[in-house]
């Protein structure tokens, strides 16, 4: 049995990285008191995955731990031992178990929602350059990876997009073979406005997976993937 | 915009923003209108570092478990940091609250190495706190303890006060006085008269010295009519299993250096090497209860998750019940994954026991300190461990599968030779021997030993406080002589490093109040950080020596006569003066004396109530 922690990631914890979250996990994991499943080997540690790695500086009200149970829970007991475990400002929205068939939550993610919010003087130039940005065909950008620097067509990768009260809404396309990250969205957004890339605070608000039928759903919602 | 987001935008710039982060699981967060005395806690160093103090888990979980007081924590902000909140305007701040230290009732700042007196300059400084006592009309009282306050001296001007010895205790009383001077609307000073009082509290201000000609100190006596004792006694926690210990505590969320449980198995140390001012000034030996530490072990895995538990303490193999102790945390633990480590190990102990059941779950390098090289110079430090010690607990442990030994040692100790340095390259060789006299297949692939060899402080409070430190030609001279030694043999790794840092510590170790002048000085020229080396500044420390006129070479390297008169004279941290003379001239004459576990060799402790049974 394996269950899928949704929890979020305050303001005031947007420095700590994902390996430090990682880390951070495997200690709360086991203040939980729950049975929690451990690899074999040398230096065992809990089996735990993160659905995505979460930027540092970034916020969310969407990240998903999938850890595996070495004995059955019910979930509302899981849920009340996580909360016990966690600080507040790592608080926990969601508990859902899942039997061990179900996919990882790593493999379900297809896209991610995030609000984007532009600051300083540039920022209106930003928001109006929605507009051009869906009307074009393609919007090139360049997309950073650990082999390197690589061009890509930003359009197909955005999956929506709006501009709402000084905020940016995006969908984007986050896998491991198609993904765009709001930076790099933001500075096609410069690049059509003529302006420099402004600091931004981007907080997610979703991931979303696949169904069968291959409508997209809120990963903590996912039936029949 | 609010100081929060003040400091939220200088995160963004700085290399580890989650050294000022705060929000950690365990942190305790109050009501600041719910407590009547908010209590800044600062340990001058990094997060990482501070963070991985026991001594600041204490302290910060008795004040919290009052319900009229709020104790936060403060660490030094790295030098990138600092530089930031000078351009922006932003005060130092606590992590918890981020409220300005300033606003704070007490400042308490925990001296542990004198290296990190100029971060308290800066501490004070980024806080907008005057630094002199004399400059300060309001804000917090500025409070030190921890062991650098047994020579509190060259900090004397910027603290309000010190306490001495064990904190469990003074600190609510010290908070307690507080109250009721705060209740009671008399000036400053009153609060100071009224903690003076208390056992372990030394007022500096309230105290006069006097000087010889020759630079050496004449007089030290409380002022007239100031009511401060004539002579300050630490404060003494006879009952730790009894004192107060955290049952939860503060899990970091970046890597800190000692990131796991930390168990205070006993305080102090009966041995009784020479040069060790923690042996002497934490004395007596106090043990807790093993089933007080199996309930707060068990207490403490709950709490944290942490999967690895340090059993503290001076000479952890000395504990009565050590054996006993580690096979059933190893039973209870190995199970649920939790590793139990012994740091501080002697070579000296019948370690075999212990060593089988540590290895069961966690196997690193040994680390043994013979600290010299000759059974002579051995005898003289009072380090009571013999060449056969070391060749029987490093063949016990080559033979448990270890295969890395790291040997630590200090070069010009008092009556040191040529012959004793070398004696260090032969230890070295012995070591390799018993891991080469042992079958292939009995031992580990991978000899690895490392010497490890640094510059002896001497310390105030030891028997060599009279000693001289050996100069820097010679110290050069002598590492460089040992260097060519061990590079004859084959699979040892040297490590030792310049000496200017031991050549300042030195100086402040044994210092008196005019070197105050120097600290800030060095100070103002850009000195902080100072026992980071790559922050370390010798040619500004050189230059605020010479602005202020004092000569280093008088503190560091000059031998004192028997009856010169100590800048720390007027404190008592527990040994006795005759205690510590007759140690002196026992040490110069390479005699012995025992392990006060075997019988009282009269260090003084007995002069403190209840202190030794």
């Amino acid at each position: 049995m394996r269950t899928l922690l949704r929890f979020g990631k305050n303001s005031r914890l947007r420095f700590v990285s994902h390996l430090d979250l990682q880390r951070f996990f495997q200690r709360a994991l086991n203040r939980t008191g729950l049975p929690i499943a451990f690899s074999q080997g040398f230096n065992p540690h809990a089996v735990m995955s993160f659905a995505s790695a979460l930027a540092v500086g970034w916020t969310s009200e969407y990240e998903i731990l999938d850890v595996k149970l070495a004995a059955p829970m019910g979930r509302g007991r899981v849920e009340e031992a996580m909360r016990a475990a966690l600080p507040e400002d790592l608080p926990v929205l969601g508990v859902r178990m899942v039997d061990d068939r179900f996919p990882a939550a790593m493999s379900l993610v297809r896209c991610a929602d995030y609000r984007i919010i532009p600051e300083g003087t540039d920022a209106a130039a930003i928001l109006a350059a929605v507009e051009p940005y869906l009307a074009a065909e393609h919007v090139m950008g360049v997309r950073k990876t650990k082999s390197g620097e690589r061009e890509i067509d930003l359009r197909p990768l955005t999956l929506s997009l709006a501009a709402r009260d000084g905020s940016l809404y995006a969908r984007l396309m986050l896998t491991e073979r198609d993904t765009l990250k709001p930076d790099v969205l933001l500075a096609g957004l410069a690049g059509l406005a003529g302006v420099q890339v402004p600091r931004v605070h981007v907080h997610r608000l979703c991931l979303l997976g696949e169904n069968a039928a291959g409508e997209l759903s809120p990963l903590m919602e996912l039936k029949n993937a | 915009m609010s100081l929060s987001e003040r400091i939220d935008a200088l995160l963004e710039r700085v290399e580890k923003p989650v050294r000022y982060m705060g929000g950690e699981f365990g942190c305790v967060m109050k009501d600041p209108e719910s407590v009547d005395v908010r209590y800044a806690f600062l340990f001058p160093d990094t997060y990482e570092v501070g963070m991985s103090h026991l001594g600041m888990k204490i302290l910060y979980h008795t004040i919290n478990a009052r319900e009229d007081a709020w104790c936060e924590r403060v660490f030094s902000p790295w030098v990138d940091m600092a530089a930031l909140m000078r351009a922006e305007h932003v005060p130092l701040f606590s992590l918890e609250s981020r409220t300005p230290v300033r606003e704070f009732d007490l400042l308490g700042i925990t001296l542990q190495y004198e290296m990190s007196f100029t971060n308290i300059l800066e501490a004070l400084d980024l806080a907008g706190i005057p630094l002199r006592r004399e400059e300060r009309d309001s804000g917090p009282f500025v409070i030190c303890g921890g062991p650098c306050a047994f020579n509190p001296e060259p900090l004397a001007p910027f603290v309000d006060f010190f306490v001495l010895g064990d904190g469990e205790v003074s600190t609510h009383q010290t908070i307690d006085a507080y109250r009721q001077w705060k209740a009671s609307g008399l000036p400053r000073a009153e609060y100071l008269r009224m903690v003076a009082k208390i056992p372990g509290v030394y007022v500096p201000s309230l105290y006069d010295v006097a000087y010889n000609a020759d630079g050496t100190i004449a007089s030290i006596a409380p002022k007239e009519g100031s009511g401060a004792p004539e002579m300050v006694y630490k404060a003494l926690v006879n009952d730790l299993t009894h004192a107060d210990y955290p049952e939860k505590l503060i899990v970091p969320y970046g890597e800190v250096v000692h990131n796991r449980i930390m168990l205070e198995i006993f305080r102090g140390c009966t041995r009784g090497c020479r040069f060790c001012q923690a042996g002497m000034i934490y004395r007596p030996v106090r043990e807790r209860s093993m089933d007080r530490l199996l309930e707060l072990a068990e207490k403490l895995v709950r709490a944290t998750g942490y999967d690895e538990i340090s059993l503290m303490s001076l000479s952890s193999g000395d504990y009565s019940c050590l054996p006993e102790l580690a096979r059933e945390m190893v039973r209870r633990y190995a199970g649920r994954r939790v590793k139990i480590s012994l740091p501080s190990q002697r070579i000296d102990n019948v370690l075999t026991d212990t060593l089988k059941e540590t290895q069961k779950v966690r196997k690193t390098a040994l680390t043994l300190a013979p600290e010299a090289g000759t059974q002579r110079l051995r005898d003289v430090i009072n380090k009571g461990v013999t060449e056969e010690d070391l060749v029987r607990s490093v063949t016990d442990a080559f033979e448990q599968g270890w295969s890395a030994v790291k040997l630590y040692f200090m070069l010009g100790l008092p009556t040191e030779t040529d012959e004793d340095v070398l004696g260090i390259a032969h230890l070295a060789d012995v070591v390799r021997s018993c891991y080469l006299s042992l079958p292939k297949e009995k031992r580990a692939p991978g000899l690895r030993i490392t010497v490890s060899a640094s510059v002896f402080v001497p310390k105030n409070f030891t028997p060599f406080q009279w000693a001289a430190q050996l100069g820097n030609d010679e110290v050069v001279r002598r590492q460089q002589l040992l260097k060519r030694e061990l590079s004859k043999i084959k699979g040892v790794d040297f490590k030792y490093h310049a000496m200017d840092l031991s050549y300042i510590e030195a100086v402040f170790a044994r210092g008196d109040r005019r070197l105050a002048d120097v600290l800030e000085r060095a100070w103002r020229l850009g000195c902080r950080f100072d026992g980071w080396s790559d922050q370390f500044r010798y040619d500004l420390w050189k230059r605020a020596f010479v602005d202020c006129g004092l000569d280093p070479g008088f503190y560091a390297t000059r031998e004192r006569p028997e009856d010169e008169i100590f800048p720390w004279e007027h404190l008592d941290a527990g040994v006795s003066k005759e205690f510590l003379l007759r140690e002196w001239k026992k040490a110069q004459s390479a005699e012995r004396t025992q392990d006060c576990r075997k019988g009282c060799v009269g260090c003084g402790m007995r002069r403190y109530e209840g202190a030794c049974r």
